[in-house]
């Protein structure tokens, strides 16, 4: 009773519940070696796309902006921790928040454009953006090394290489909690409210003294930090960085995460990062099915349609108001969920 | 003192002059109204005052913490930091944040933190949000709207809403409120409620309240002073009683003799 009531009241608990969970799992997983160390690379990508997708929705779900050029920050935090890391040889904090910082200079700059233009038209315009970025990473060889792509060693933190992926995994959700806690909190406050308030209705919020101005480059500012360190936990992760992973489709897949997920919604874009890194490798191993070449994009575009027709909130907000709620406001004799006073 | 004068303002759209050479004064702790038969340019005037249109020529002199400023040298988001404050024709709410959220965004300017107190919960950030909570809370009270606080906005009956964007307008601390059309869709007994809400809001908060309305009954009840415009163009200001008697306010409203 009083571990359920914890559970309703203290939004943080869910969260540091989760993270406690997960990262029990991943430590008995570097002593015994439970997960394929397949598996380990792929919980891998669900963390850092976990970053992508929350930076995407406080775009998307949050400021109600759209962007289909984000791959190309993704691309960019990428080269920079390549680039950093291998030239200038920065520990692994001072690479991974500049590898954020830098991007965010170039968000606010795409921020300016999303000043002038608004829904289908911006999301032509960024597209346009993304795809230009992407030629870009493939023609400025001093930076990127073109096609050849660039190699980079694994972070190390005073002294203790993460050559382990296991090790690299755990680093990484540490991550992942941290940006989780820091976007929980900034969504519930006053920044939070000015997002979503803009995303509602621009006129009211104007009336109520939100600039439209610092508010939509402060949307396209955090989520181009995010992304970029997205970018950077990819480039230490893979350990090498490749032109042609940065068009349209990356772009597309945030998309597709943040929509199949949830929009405005932490826990939807954990839940659209998992989906969109595990379903498509769980089909593969099928017989018959998992042989058609580029199933996986087959899959998305059909999760997405079915998403939107049958739980337009997203997979995590549909599963959270059918079972979850009713199951702790059952527990707590509630009348409505969220607690009342 | 008058608290908010509006000085030869003109708005044009093209070649259609919306507000012609508008002069009136609005004293202060008074309430305020401003009438006109449809497509009068009651909402331009508005919109010209909290800074969604751009008048041509003219001044908003708004007397404000014992200084003059003209609120046309200023920009849309900055009006509400000034103390003025305005609700919309047709309600415009944040449908997806709760009632709570929608009143907090009111207190936007009231609320001192920034992203890294936010994001981090540095100290600071407790006080400085529940000061912000408990105002939200008193004033969905006062308006009897407590119990929903935890529900969508949008989820809300059309009164509700009405009454919301009323609450939120007043967590923004302000001197002078700006209501476009409150009475809009509302029945006799409802109008009679608002009416004794607004007398009661003008007296607790200490505001001046000015307001754009059709409802006759609700101006003639409750207003201690009103312009009255057609065409943008100033037809006579005085007491309820002296628009009553006028033979120009009745031509505005039904028609001239002559003209057939």
């Amino acid at each position: 009773m009083a571990f359920f009531k914890l559970f309703n009241n203290n939004p943080y608990f869910k969260y540091i519940l989760g993270s406690i969970i997960f990262v029990i799992i991943v430590f008995i997983d570097l002593q015994l070696g439970l997960f394929a160390s397949r598996t380990v690379n792929l919980l891998i990508r669900v963390v850092y796309f976990s970053v992508v997708a929350i930076g995407f929705n406080i775009l998307l779900g949050y400021a109600g902006q759209i962007s289909l050029g984000h791959a190309a920050f993704m691309g960019f935090g990428a080269y920079l921790t390549a680039f950093i890391s291998n030239n200038y040889g920065l520990g692994f904090l001072p690479t991974i928040i500049l590898s954020g910082l830098i991007p965010m200079v170039f968000g606010v700059i795409l921020g300016l454009v999303a000043l002038r233009l608004e829904r289908l038209y911006l999301a032509i315009a960024t597209l346009g953006i993304g795809v230009t970025i992407e030629f870009v990473f493939r023609e400025w060889v001093w930076f990127t090394n073109g096609f050849s792509g660039v190699r980079l060693s694994r972070p190390e933190i005073f002294g203790f290489a993460f050559n382990n992926s296991r090790h690299f995994l755990l680093l990484s959700t540490i991550i992942l909690f941290i940006v989780i806690l820091f976007t929980y909190n900034l969504i519930n406050s006053k920044t939070g409210r000015a997002l979503s308030a803009m995303r509602d209705s621009g006129h009211a919020a104007q009336a109520m003294g939100i600039s439209l101005f610092k508010y939509k480059l402060i949307a396209f500012a955090l989520s181009a930090f995010y992304v970029g360190i997205a970018g950077s936990l990819y480039a230490y992760a893979e350990r090498y960085v490749h032109p042609s992973t940065w068009g349209a489709e990356l772009s597309l897949d945030m998309l597709a995460m943040v929509v199949i997920g949830g929009l405005a919604s932490i826990g939807g874009s954990v839940t659209g990062a998992g989906f969109l890194v595990f379903v498509p490798r769980l089909v593969q191993d099928l017989p018959l099915i998992g042989e058609i070449t580029n199933i996986n994009f087959i899959l998305t575009g059909l999760a997405m349609i079915l998403v939107i027709r049958f739980m337009p909130i997203g997979i995590y907000n549909w599963f959270d108001y059918k079972f979850i709620q009713p199951f702790y406001i059952k527990r707590l004799n509630l009348n409505k969920p969220g607690g009342d006073d | 003192m008058k608290k908010l004068e509006v000085k030869n303002m003109t708005k044009r759209f093209g070649g259609l002059v919306a507000v012609d050479d508008l002069s009136f004064k609005v004293e202060e702790g008074s309430i305020f109204g401003l009438i006109g038969p449809n497509g009068a340019g009651k909402t331009t005037v508005f919109n010209s005052i909290t800074r969604f249109y751009n008048p041509e020529e003219g001044e908003v002199i708004l007397r404000t913490k014992g200084s003059k400023i003209d609120l046309l040298d200023y920009k849309t988001h900055q009006i509400a930091d000034l103390g003025l404050a305005r609700t919309f024709q047709n309600v415009e709410l944040f449908g997806k944040m709760t009632v709570l959220d929608n009143m907090l965004v009111g207190a936007h300017n009231n609320i001192k933190t920034n992203f890294l107190i936010e994001g981090f919960r540095l100290p600071g950030f407790k006080k400085k949000e529940n000061q912000a909570k408990t105002k939200a809370m008193e004033i969905l009270n006062f308006l009897g709207l407590k119990k929903l606080a935890h529900q969508f906005a949008d989820s809300q009956p059309y009164g509700v809403q009405k009454l919301l964007e009323l609450g939120r307008v007043l967590m923004s601390e302000p001197e002078i409120i700006l209501l476009d059309e409150p009475a809009a869709g509302m029945n006799d007994s409802e109008t009679d409620k608002l009416s004794d809400l607004l007398l009661k809001i003008r007296d607790e908060y200490n505001l001046t309240v000015f307001l754009v309305e059709h409802d006759m009954g609700l101006v003639m009840d409750i207003c201690d002073e009103i312009v009255v415009i057609n065409f943008g163009k100033s037809i006579m200001q005085g007491t309820p009683k002296e628009i009553q008697v006028s033979p120009e306010v009745q031509e505005a409203y039904l028609g001239g003799d002559d003209e057939f």
